[in-house]
């Protein structure tokens, strides 16, 4: 067995078998943040490849395809060329401000991976409100755009910065009242209870047409939330230059360019957990052939599997469809995903309340 | 005994107590801001150290999504970048100063005086068990109350709309 | 009734988002028919529209002639000054002088490759090559004398 709850088992036993708790319990934290750290590189370079491959593909074109075997290694040779840039920071711009703002979307990022399920028993904190954690801690993500925009002292920052605030702060509320579909579903908040309760088919099938328009919401609501396109107004190279980061360089945009990603995947994670049944392989009922021949396959693949299949959707969003304007963004979210999504959860609750799903 | 506990409580209690200073302290008004953010956040990270994880969320959605975000916005809206705010007065320093300190005076006052009951170790508090106390009825429910704080709510968000309602062109 | 024209509205718009979605599915499940060009790796076998405009060029024959009469209709119908023609008189056998070329010179750094001289030439002196390769390392180079040294009008141009 060589499952991911398997090896973290081990790695825990050795370290209480050597040290005392103290020291396990901090070897262990430590160990849980390099892990994260890890992943985050990882995920930087491979989204960023994909999203290049993506696009180069639906514009039929071929993508990157000069450094390493298939291109493999662009994203490596991005990586060393940002980091031996100079990170300048303007001569008019609030350097505290404007030298912590990228390190607070890499911290809301880093907290957005604490209640994630990567695999069965794999998770680094199942706290009993995990979903409502999650949209906390993303609602903190707009005061780094926000701190970036300000600092910079530059008009096309500080209005990208501006639509960026408008238009994460409408879009959470829909994106909140699509998760409390599930929540209502499930009646906890809890991570892994969420993903318990679809170990008889994934909500996206039992809970049937109010679960697809919910998904609906989500996926768009989450597409805004993380500013991109067809939503990238925060960033909007044609009109802003490149908005709240026009000013960063080096180093520093690496860093909103690599939560920018990190976010695309926590959001992806978070609806494959609620809606695609997390690390949960796809069941259909209980104890068939069919089901015992799907647990075949590792938690962590059907985890990751499902959460790039999401990644996949909102990267075909972004290469088809054209950017909204400001005002077309707030009427789409005040005047349609928000009555929506709103009938949506009462027609979900009486669901949930007379039994009418599978 | 400091434990690895208590290092964190002194540790989060330094951050909201030093931003919640910084705050009132600087002169740049989008730092003030971000200041109290970080100290509302302190305040939020209390409460997780408390385990009251549900609380410690609601701080965060409330002040730091809502409040400190709207904060930042009239301040994008009506302030110049980089201009730092006029210094205040002396006598206005030094009435805030008092205020301050007779607030601070009385609440120790009160805390010494509390006697505080040993707390008996419970279940951790649910979202299930927050949503039963606010719907119910009996002694100890607050379905009153919430339903009083949904009218407040509710009257709030029809002034809005009536402050923001268009008026209509005055016929000549 | 507005009820029924929000969703028709909501409906409408799913509608024609699928279709653009699906439209970039087929292009991206189809990826083998590449539009791009692969360009220094397949610098031999490249092939340029036949719409694409390089350089003007002015084409010689083997006897080492060329159609331009030195008429400066080329250099009037330039937008930006690129072409600029300096005339000479030939003497012919007979005596008589006659107008001839003495150099076409042609600014490439100038140029927009707009057509309008091609079009304005009486006697198709001048056409649009497909050479796109500019770069030199003086800006003077791009500086171009078209017609070649020694080189004289065609029989029978006028």
């Amino acid at each position: 067995m060589w499952s991911l709850s398997h090896i973290a088992n081990e790695i825990h036993t050795w370290l209480s078998n050597t040290f005392n708790p103290t020291w396990t319990q901090i070897i262990e934290m430590v160990l849980a943040g390099v892990a994260v750290i890890g992943l985050f590189a990882a995920l930087g370079l491979v989204l960023v490849l994909m999203e290049r491959r993506v696009a180069a593909w639906i514009q039929i074109r071929l993508g990157p395809n000069r450094v390493g075997p298939f291109g493999l290694l662009q994203s490596m040779a991005d990586t060393l060329k940002l980091i031996v840039k100079e990170g300048l920071t303007p001569d008019g711009a609030d350097k505290v401000m404007f030298n912590v703002a990228p390190f607070i979307a890499m911290i809301v990022a880093m907290l957005l991976m604490a209640p994630i399920a990567f695999a069965k028993d794999f998770q680094l904190w199942d706290l009993n409100i995990g979903v409502l954690f999650v949209t906390a801690i993303s609602s903190i993500m707009v005061i780094s755009i926000l701190m970036a925009g300000w600092s910079s002292n530059n008009k096309y920052s500080l209005m990208g910065a501006m639509r960026s605030g408008a238009q994460i702060v409408s879009y959470e509320l829909s994106a909140g009242l699509s998760i409390m579909t599930i929540v209502v579903l499930t009646g906890s908040l809890q991570v892994s209870d969420i993903i318990h309760s679809q170990a008889n088919g994934w909500w996206i099938f039992k809970g049937h047409v109010p679960v697809w328009i919910a998904f609906i919401t989500f996926i768009i609501a989450v597409t805004a939330e993380t500013n991109r396109a067809p939503f990238d107004l925060a960033e909007a190279e044609s009109e802003l230059t490149a908005g709240f980061h026009t000013e960063y360089s080096g180093m520093k945009f690496a860093l909103f360019f690599l939560a920018e990603y990190i976010n695309v995947f926590i959001v992806c994670a978070i609806g494959a957990t609620l809606f695609l049944g997390g690390w949960m392989p796809l069941h259909f009922g209980s104890g068939n052939a069919f089901n015992h021949a799907m647990d075949y396959i590792p938690s962590s693949i059907w985890f990751f599997g499902k959460t790039f299949l999401l990644i996949f959707l909102i990267m075909w969003f972004r290469w088809t469809f054209p950017r909204l304007r400001i005002d077309q963004l707030l009427n789409l979210e005040w005047k349609y995903l928000l009555p929506i999504s709103m009938v949506n959860l009462l027609v979900t609750t009486a669901m949930a309340i007379l039994g009418w799903h599978f | 005994m400091m434990n690895g506990s208590t290092i964190l409580f002194y540790l989060l209690a330094a951050l909201t107590v030093s931003c919640g200073v910084l705050s009132i302290s600087t002169r740049h008004i989008f730092r003030a801001a971000i200041y109290l953010l970080f100290s509302l956040i302190g305040v939020a990270g209390l409460y997780f150290w408390l385990a009251y994880e549900f609380i410690a969320a609601v701080q965060i959605v409330v002040y730091v999504g809502g409040i400190v975000v709207l904060i930042i916005f009239s301040i994008f809206l009506t302030q110049q970048a980089g201009e730092k705010l006029p210094r205040q007065r002396l006598d206005r320093k030094i009435w805030a100063t008092l205020a301050t300190f007779c607030g601070f005076a009385l609440t120790l006052l009160q805390v010494w005086q509390h006697e505080f009951p040993p707390v008996i170790p419970q279940a951790p508090v649910t979202v299930r068990g927050i949503g039963e106390k606010m719907m119910s009825t009996e002694a100890g429910g607050y379905a009153l109350p919430f339903e009083i704080i949904s009218m407040l709510l509710l009257a709030a968000m029809v002034g809005c709309i009536v402050i923001a309602l268009r008026s209509k062109p005055e016929t000549k | 009734m507005f009820i029924v024209k929000y969703i028709k509205d909501v409906w409408g718009a799913i509608a024609s988002l699928a279709t653009g979605m699906k439209r970039t599915l087929y292009y991206f499940t189809h990826h083998k028919e590449i539009i791009t060009q692969e360009y220094p790796d397949n610098r031999d076998s490249l092939v340029m529209a036949e719409r694409f405009k390089g350089e003007v060029v002015m084409p010689h024959d083997e006897k080492n002639e060329h159609r331009c009469t030195g008429c400066t209709a080329c250099e009037l119908a330039c937008p930006n000054g690129t072409i600029k023609v300096i005339t000479k008189f030939d003497i012919s056998p007979e005596g008589k002088k006659k107008k001839a070329i003495d150099k076409l010179v042609y600014h490439l750094e100038l140029c927009t490759m707009c057509n309008l001289c091609v079009e304005a030439c009486p006697s198709d002196a001048i056409k649009m090559a497909q050479t796109f390769e500019h770069s030199v390392y003086d800006r003077k180079q791009l500086t171009k004398i078209l017609n070649h040294p020694g080189s004289k009008i065609m029989e029978g141009v006028e």
